[in-house]
């Protein structure tokens, strides 16, 4: 359940007094199942939207996905109108196709964070990616951060914040 | 399903057709119609 990007963002928003939801795809940590290069972890993420939904009767859902779950968690945006938007950290639109681009298309609030030292979510493709998108739309590039953030995840946890706060 | 908690976190599984996920839920002591959820990276896709 350890990884430094979550456990910022999820630190932020509980220290904040906000609920927060976080949970492993199938097949990793105590989840149960097998991998299934997508398809099955875009229904993770739906039945847990679902969960909030149904089971917490949460009205307002924002999503919030790192790398491969910046991909997965943002292309279920459009899954209910309880879904206000995302923020996306690290979108890996390079690695992981054009599929989930599409997916996370949407004209509801969504915010980008890149670092710019990032070479697996190449910073130099970046502006491209970004201007596919619909708005409402707004980016924070992280100076100094690759990929994996060491040392600035509390600062990207407090841009989600921030933004989070602007469309609640 | 089992929930646990941990301080002001509960752990526990959700169901989603036969798949169970485990997951941390912090609740908000004020405001609950509102929360964030936040997707991990996966740990089979570059290493992560």
């Amino acid at each position: 359940m350890y990884n430094n990007v979550v456990s910022a963002v999820f630190n932020t928003f509980m220290n904040s007094n906000i609920s927060s939801l976080r949970f492993n795809f199938r097949a990793v940590g105590r989840s149960t199942g097998t991998h299934s290069s997508g398809r099955g972890e875009l229904s993770d993420v739906k039945g847990c939207i679902d969960y909030l939904i149904s089971n917490k009767k949460v009205e307002k859902v924002f999503i919030c996905g790192y790398s491969y779950g910046a991909a997965i968690g943002c292309s279920t945006v459009n899954h209910s109108e309880k879904v206000i938007g995302y923020a996306s950290i690290s979108f890996p639109w390079d690695f992981i196709g054009p599929k989930y681009k599409k997916l996370s298309q949407t004209n509801k609030p969504k915010i980008f964070l890149q670092g710019d030292q990032d070479n697996v979510a190449n910073f130099n493709n970046f502006q491209s990616h970004y201007d596919f998108y619909e708005e409402p739309k707004e980016f924070k590039i992280i100076n100094g951060a690759d990929h994996f953030y060491g040392g600035y995840e509390r600062q990207a946890a407090e841009e989600v914040f921030k933004f989070f706060q602007t469309i609640i | 399903m089992i929930n646990l908690f941990m301080g002001d976190i509960e752990v526990f599984f959700i169901e989603n057709n036969d798949i169970q996920l485990e997951a941390e839920y912090y609740e908000s002591t004020s405001d609950k119609s509102s929360a964030i959820l936040i997707c991990h990276p996966h740990p089979q896709f570059l290493g992560i």
